[in-house]
Order: structure tokens, then C-alpha cells, then sequence
């Protein structure tokens, strides 16, 4: 009775745990294994190859180029939406008649999925027709390749990318500017402190926890783009879109050489770990300081 | 005499100084409010132009989509030439099974994932038991630390070697355990009063049946705010269905739009309705239930 008593919580437990398990934790760490070995055409089945797979892909200029689009796009966009969130939090937090109806409308693109996302704003960066350059066309500049150059296709990604992150990410602002007494507000106002003082002394070091949190997040999330790229450039033109997360899949699915894609992922685990602590130990430092 | 005209005098200085003062202090705060309304409209409209431009073209004939768009007038935000033929088109190349089967996905989720992560909430909430803390922290690895997209081609390969490539099985079963969820419930039970289970096992109520019989129908706000993560979460779901159930009769709703793109490029009109049906649902979902959906999405960042 009392070992059947005992068992209970593991019972409750096992289901949701045996899954994580199962599909989330073990296949992650089979992955390791897959990454050293290959498919031998001599043999038949499977041969350990070793760090094969890794020195491959670490030699690879494709990859490489891959990795320092990623590098960039992230020093990119996650500045930007982040500091656009803090910005569009700060306003929707605004005692205003109406604020409710705004703060509704900016919670449309939280409910529109990235594909849909893709679809609608790859058609408005048309290079020849799309509702963004007869915009620019009333402004009296000219047509921009939006998706078929280069120096602009990277860019559009970050545009429809922030259109649909930041409402995201304000939410998390918004949700912590609530979490702010009003009497340490006052508090700051009956010292004489003005409003940016207010703001950057006061507010912002309590927003700290979610900070460090959208900032995590967002960076793995961007990390981990995909549909955009698959959808609209497919890594061009000239690799210039070629995100990480992409080429992982194209070497998988699309040439079939799960033993690199297998490699690429780890790196990019690794990669997602170190940003992660980096982060943490910044935002530390700072409040420390 | 004199001193009385003097503090009158003063008085009537004061008055007219305030006013003054508040005249511009409301004028500043006239000001602030103009300014506050300017910036909300604008970003309104960078939110409401892609959705309105799509549902208005949605509604116009192929060729005529970018009538308006380029060179742009206001017109784009109506349909020109009204007509439901990019809809009628979609469903006559059978979108609808699409819907039909992340309703399935998204409701099978919702009810089976949702019982095994309340059960896994309950029993980190009102159980001590030998390696809970270590069970939890392997929770919060699982989800927190390693994002669920980048486990996508490992998991890939073991439910292939598991030959559930396009069944149904392979859509649903990963997805059922969620540690967001699991901390959701978690968080919930905490709150049950110690009074209520008490009662019920004096009863000779079992683990069970106090679970089903006196937890779960106390539970009806933390089950709103887990069904929409769950529901959604399958919704939106992309790149693991693309993966592991490309069949056409398994195909979810943002495969499906997606694969258009590739198959009907020029189809644009057809392109946005099948959009605009994949964003209506969650659109649908989220505004009665706002509250539940802000605190679904906030739920996994804020509570530490």
C-alpha cells in the first residue's frame, strides 16, 4: 500500500516525461552519434566516421558564408525588434482613451503565422508591382529589388520578420511596464526626477528580468528562421539570405547528407548555447556595475 | 486697509498666474495626447495595411491584384471587381481537407496533450517524491534550453527509423508533452487549497478519481489558456509537419499555403485567400479570448 502510494507521482509524471524523452531529449543526443557516422556505399549500413562529418562542414566556404549571413542578420534584427518593442510597449502603456482598441489591433500579427506572414509581405516587396514600391513610387523613389538583389534581399527579411515579431515581444514589455507600482513611479516624480530620468533609472533596471528574457528568446528565435527563407529566396540571391537554420535543411532534405546536417545542428547548439550565456552574464555585469 | 487691497491685489495675481500656468500645462498635455494618437495611428497602419491590402485582394481577380498596388492609390485597400473566385478555386482543389486536418491535429493535442501535461503539473505541484527537483530541471532543459525547431531534424530522424513518415501519428505524439504547459498547470494546482484534496482523500477518494473528479473541473482558467498554446502551437505548425507528413491527404494548413506558393506562384489572389483562411482561425480564437491568449503567450517568460 504504502509502495503503491509511493509510485503515485511517477505515474502522474510519466506520460508528459516518457514523451519529452522520447522525442525531445534522446533524439537530440542521437543526433551526436548520427553526426559520426555515414552511410557506406562499400558495406552497406552505417560506419563510424568520426569527426568526418564536422571537419566536412567545418571546411565548407558555403557554410561558413551560411554562418556569417546568420551573424549578421542577428546583429541585425534582434537590436531592432527589441528596441522597437520596448518603444511600442512604452506607447500602448499609455493612459489614452481608446488604448484597448489600439493595443488589439497591434495583437493581430501575434495571431498570423510566419508563413502567412511570408506570403502576404513577399507579395507587398514585389520588385515590380508590390504595394511597397508604389508607395516609395509617391515619395518619388524609384523601385527597389526588394527580394532580387543582394544588398536588399537580407533586408526584407528583417522588415516582414520585425512586422511580425515586435507585437510579440511587446507583449512581454507590456506585461512587465504593468508589473511597476505606481508609488515608486511617484516616488521618482516627488524627487524631482523627470520623465526620461524616470524612465532610464527607474523603469528600465526593473524591466531587467524580462529584458534578459526577450532578448533570449528573440535571439533564438531569429536564430532559428526558416519559412522565409524557404518560402521567398531560398537562401539567395547569391547566398545572401542563406541562414543557418535553411542550410541545415537543404543539406538534409534536399541533398539528403543527414550526417552534415546532423553536424551543422550541433554547431548551431552550441552556437544557441554560447549566446544564451553571453547574454546572461552582459545584462549581469551591468546591473552589477 | 492698504494691507487687505495689498493681499487682495496679490490674490488676484496668484488666480491669474495659476491659470495662466494651467492653460499651458493643459496645452502641454493636449500636445502629448496629439502626439501619443499620431504615433498610435501610425503604427496601426504599418500593423493593418499587409492585412488589409491581402483581404482586399483576396477578393479581386488575379490579374487585376496590383491594379492599385503599384502605382499606389487607396483604392488597394478594396477589392476591385468584388468576386469570390480565388475562394471557390481553393476549395474546388480541395483546401478544405487542409483545415479539416490541423482541426483534427489541433484538437487531438488539445485533449490528450492537455490531460498528460496537467497530470505531470499536479504531480510537480502537490507531491514530494524522491528526484522531483531533478525531474523538473530536466523539464526546463527539454523546452526552455533547447528550442523545439532545432531538435526538428534529430526527431526526424528517429521517427523515421520508426516508419511513421506520413501517418498521423508522427503529426500528433510529439507534439503532446509540452514543459510550457507542464508549468502552466503546475502553477494552477499550487493554488488548490490543501483543504479540498484533504477532504476528498479522507473520503477515500483515489489519486485518480480526485484528479478527474475534484482538480480538473476546478480548472477551467488554466485550461482555456493551455488549450489556445496547445491549439495554436499546431496551427501555426510548419516545419515539422513539412518534414515528417508531405502526403498530400496529411497535408496541415501552413504546408498547404505554402506549398501553393511553389505550385500556383502566380496565383496570387489564391495565394492571399488561402493566407487569410490560415489567419482567420487563431484571429477567431484570440479575440474573445484575449485575456487567455496575452496570458498564454507571457506565461512562459515572466514567471520565474
Amino acid at each position: 500500500m504504502i509502495i503503491r502510494e509511493r509510485l503515485i507521482p511517477y505515474l502522474f509524471l510519466l506520460p508528459a516525461i516518457g514523451l519529452l524523452f522520447v522525442f525531445n531529449l534522446f533524439p537530440t543526443i542521437a543526433t551526436l552519434n548520427e553526426s559520426l557516422h555515414a552511410n557506406s556505399l562499400v558495406r552497406g549500413g552505417r560506419i563510424f566516421i568520426g569527426l568526418e562529418n564536422f571537419q566536412r562542414i567545418l571546411n565548407d566556404p558555403i557554410f561558413w558564408k551560411s554562418l556569417r549571413v546568420t551573424v549578421i542578420f542577428s546583429l541585425l534584427v534582434n537590436p531592432i525588434q527589441v528596441l522597437l518593442a520596448l518603444g511600442l510597449a512604452v506607447l500602448a502603456n499609455q493612459r489614452v482613451r481608446g488604448i484597448a482598441f489600439f493595443r488589439s489591433i497591434y495583437l493581430l500579427p501575434v495571431a498570423v503565422s510566419i508563413n502567412v506572414t511570408t506570403i502576404v509581405w513577399g507579395l507587398m516587396l514585389d520588385s515590380q508591382s508590390g504595394i511597397v514600391n508604389g508607395v516609395l513610387a509617391l515619395l518619388g523613389i524609384p523601385a527597389q529589388p526588394f527580394l532580387t538583389a543582394p544588398s536588399h534581399a537580407l533586408w526584407s527579411i528583417i522588415i516582414l520578420a520585425t512586422w511580425k515579431g515586435v507585437p510579440l515581444w511587446t507583449l512581454f514589455f507590456l506585461a512587465g511596464l504593468q508589473g511597476i507600482s505606481e508609488p515608486v513611479i511617484e516616488a521618482a516624480k516627488i524627487d524631482g526626477a523627470n520623465r526620461w530620468q524616470i524612465f532610464t533609472r527607474v523603469t528600465l533596471p526593473l524591466l531587467r528580468g524580462v529584458m534578459i528574457f526577450v532578448l533570449v528568446a528573440d535571439t533564438v528565435a531569429n536564430f532559428l528562421m526558416f519559412a522565409p527563407i524557404l518560402l521567398l529566396t531560398q537562401g539567395g540571391p547569391q547566398l545572401s539570405t542563406n541562414l543557418i537554420m535553411y542550410e541545415t535543411y537543404r543539406r538534409g532534405f534536399v541533398y539528403g547528407d543527414l550526417g552534415a546536417s546532423a553536424a551543422m545542428l550541433w554547431v548551431m547548439l552550441l552556437i544557441v548555447f554560447a549566446v544564451i550565456g553571453l547574454e546572461f552574464f552582459l545584462l549581469r555585469e551591468r546591473q552589477s556595475s | 486697509m492698504t494691507e487687505q487691497v495689498m493681499t487682495e491685489q496679490t490674490k488676484s495675481i496668484t488666480i491669474q498666474a495659476a491659470s495662466r500656468l494651467g492653460s499651458k500645462r493643459r496645452r502641454q498635455e493636449l500636445l502629448e495626447t496629439t502626439l501619443i494618437y499620431i504615433l498610435l495611428v501610425f503604427v496601426a497602419a504599418i500593423v493593418l495595411v499587409p492585412l488589409l491590402w491581402a483581404i482586399a485582394a483576396s477578393f479581386t481577380p488575379n490579374n487585376l491584384v496590383f491594379r492599385y498596388a503599384y502605382p499606389f492609390s487607396w483604392r488597394a485597400f478594396l477589392p476591385v471587381e468584388f468576386t469570390l473566385d480565388a475562394y471557390r478555386n481553393l476549395f474546388a482543389r480541395n483546401f478544405e481537407r487542409s483545415m479539416i486536418n490541423t482541426l483534427i491535429l489541433g484538437v487531438t493535442v488539445v485533449v490528450v496533450g492537455g490531460v498528460v501535461n496537467a497530470m505531470a503539473g499536479f504531480a510537480f505541484a502537490r507531491f514530494n517524491f524522491v528526484g522531483k527537483r531533478f525531474l523538473f530541471i530536466f523539464t526546463i532543459l527539454v523546452t526552455f534550453l533547447i528550442p523545439i525547431d532545432l531538435t526538428a531534424i534529430p526527431r526526424f530522424i528517429l521517427v523515421n527509423s520508426l516508419g511513421w513518415i506520413n501517418t498521423w501519428q508522427a503529426l500528433i505524439v510529439p507534439g503532446l508533452a509540452s514543459s510550457m504547459v507542464i508549468f502552466l498547470f503546475r502553477q494552477f494546482f499550487e493554488e488548490i487549497p490543501q483543504d479540498l484534496i484533504d477532504a476528498a482523500r479522507v473520503d477515500g477518494a483515489s489519486w485518480a478519481r480526485l484528479f478527474m473528479a475534484v482538480v480538473l473541473p476546478l480548472s477551467t482558467p488554466v485550461m482555456i489558456t493551455a488549450s489556445l498554446l496547445l491549439f495554436l502551437s499546431q496551427w501555426d505548425s510548419f516545419f515539422w509537419p513539412l518534414l515528417v507528413a508531405p502526403r498530400p491527404e496529411l497535408r496541415v494548413i501552413q504546408v498547404e499555403i505554402s506549398n501553393n506558393v511553389g505550385q500556383f506562384q502566380t496565383l496570387w489572389n489564391e495565394l492571399l485567400a488561402g493566407s487569410m483562411l490560415a489567419a482567420i482561425v487563431p484571429i477567431l480564437l484570440m479575440l474573445p479570448f484575449q485575456r487567455y491568449y496575452v496570458s498564454a503567450i507571457t506565461s512562459s517568460g515572466l514567471k520565474e
